[in-house]
């Protein structure tokens, strides 16, 4: 599995790319006596927008934590091109805190990196001009608990963007919310994602649905389940916007869920 | 809102009417059960100024508990040996009976003011503390990774997070002690005291004025529901977020 893995990386054309943002190398990761991931090897590159696939439980959400740096390494490492690279994190839960009006939640980054000083007026500007991006223009000053989880999310997405993170991590960002409200958020991610207005580019997201992986990403790169190894890394090359029932799309959908199924 | 105070004054009132009956038709003596309207025509100055010193103490004694068992929970939280060494010391001191440590009071700072103050101050400490200190672990260790993604430091995540976090805690801990409050300059009062509710209780009890002995109780928990009310009504206003979805 792994020289499959391997293969479909090196056939990928090396060459022609840039060099990667951040590289997984031979990573393990344990709680206590259970393995959470052990032996990972893969990079992701400036622009990517990749996708972990893997049932629940199987350490996906781990590995995000790890390159976030929130848990230990067991062995490995993660290699990042720079080290000040700023890393944005969105959790499955929106984690407002909800004595803060949906501005000051998406201010708190800017409020925690400046320490003890003000937060000035251009970053209002700017939080408001995330808000506006997100859809939540008219809920500023909307308490949390006045708003949808959608929308909650929506005010969590601003919050990563806020702080211009080099890269995105997004735990199943929308997975406890309904079907059509997690269909529509995606693909606002996806129009964000391509839109000028902010300097978000890399994002790698974790999610166990093959469709919605399929559909976002680049690259979708599959793993197994506990401990977490790469079964394989497949590139999405059609073009978008995608639905799960076109034909290319679709056909990779088939392979993946096959690929799954037939077990390691 | 007007049902919710409506409903209870016409039954207080009924009952203030049956009591004010039956002493009469029963001819029950004045210095076994007083009247409603006797008791209520020793509502006098003397009165209000006991319950004032009262209060007074109380309300010193519930800020300084307030602020002293709030202080010691940050400590507590953010410094675990503190936790260990001394939250089995706070439990001995919230263990020893109030009445049995007052004279001890007395001895040590008379019968002037600080007996008592000191008094509320042990009695309304300790369930501030607790709720405290568990308040201020309640908000969920993903809050606390946010907060690590965001490189936030032990003080902004106290700050920011843990504090606010356990404000509702807090304000429940505030309304049981606010009630204690009064138990505690009261019990101070009995032991040595020559104003305030408490001593006018001991005295009027010793005289068999019945009569003046109700309206004290009566201006007690007076005393106590208005401390509570006042807890609520600040509540309702800081932390207006939590009657929501609280996560």
């Amino acid at each position: 599995m792994n020289a499959i893995a391997l293969a479909t990386r090196l056939g990928a054309t090396p060459l022609s790319r840039p060099e990667p943002l951040v590289s997984i190398e031979n990573l393990g990761v344990r709680f206590d006596n259970v393995v959470a991931i052990e032996n990972l090897s893969f990079a992701v590159r400036r622009g990517e927008f990749v996708s972990l696939l893997g049932p629940s439980g199987c350490g996906k959400s781990t590995l995000l934590k790890a390159i976030a740096r929130l848990v230990p390494l067991a062995s490995g490492k993660i290699v990042l091109r720079d080290p000040n690279l700023r890393i944005g994190f969105m959790f499955q839960k929106p984690l407002l805190l909800p004595w803060r009006t949906t501005l000051d939640n998406v201010l708190l980054p800017v409020e925690i990196q400046l320490g003890g000083s003000v937060v000035d007026p251009t970053d209002r500007q700017r939080a408001r001009l995330m808000l506006d991006l997100v859809g939540l223009r008219d809920f500023v000053d909307a308490y949390p608990h006045q708003l949808s989880g959608g929308m909650q999310q929506r005010a969590a997405l601003a919050r990563a963007l806020i702080s211009d993170p080099d890269i995105l991590l997004l735990d199943e960002p929308f997975g406890a919310l309904d079907e059509l409200t997690r269909e529509l958020l995606n693909e606002e991610l996806i129009r964000i994602w391509q839109s000028a207005d902010t300097r978000l580019h890399t994002v790698i997201m974790v999610t166990h649905s093959i469709p919605e992986a399929v559909t976002m990403s680049d690259r979708v790169i599959v793993l197994t389940g506990r401990p977490a190894r790469l079964i394989e890394d497949i590139d999405v090359r059609c073009s978008r916007p995608r639905t799960p029932e076109e034909p290319e799309p679709g056909s990779i959908i088939k392979r993946i869920r096959a690929m799954i199924r037939g077990g390691r | 809102m007007r049902s919710r105070i409506q409903a209870p004054l016409i039954f207080g009132l009924l009952t203030l009417a049956a009591w004010q009956a039956i002493v009469m038709a029963a001819d029950i003596p004045e210095y076994l059960l007083p009247a409603p309207s006797v008791i209520f025509a020793n509502v006098d100055r003397t009165l209000a100024i006991q319950l004032g010193v009262t209060f007074v103490e109380a309300l010193a004694g519930f800020l300084i508990a307030g602020v002293l068992a709030f202080g010691c929970a940050i400590m507590f939280v953010r410094f675990n040996t503190l936790e260990d060494g001394l939250f089995p010391i706070a439990i001995a001191v919230k263990t020893t009976p109030i009445v049995a440590v007052a004279p001890l009071l007395v001895i040590w700072l008379g019968t002037g003011w600080w007996s008592k103050i000191v008094a509320v101050i042990l009695i309304c400490f300790f369930p501030v503390l607790v709720n405290a200190v568990k308040g201020l672990k309640a908000a969920d260790a993903e809050y606390r990774e946010l907060f690590q993604t965001l490189g936030a430091s032990r003080s902004q995540e106290f700050r920011k997070l843990r504090i606010p976090y356990c404000l509702p805690y807090l304000f429940s801990a505030l309304k049981i002690s606010s009630s204690l409050a009064i138990v505690g300059a009261i019990v101070g009062e009995f032991v040595g005291a020559t104003q305030g509710l408490g001593y006018l209780i001991m005295v009027s009890s010793a005289h068999l004025e019945t009569a003046t002995l109700f309206a004290a109780i009566a201006a007690a928990a007076l005393a106590g529901i208005a401390m509570f009310y006042a807890i609520g009504w600040a509540e309702e206003r800081v932390v207006f977020w939590h009657s929501g979805n609280m996560e």
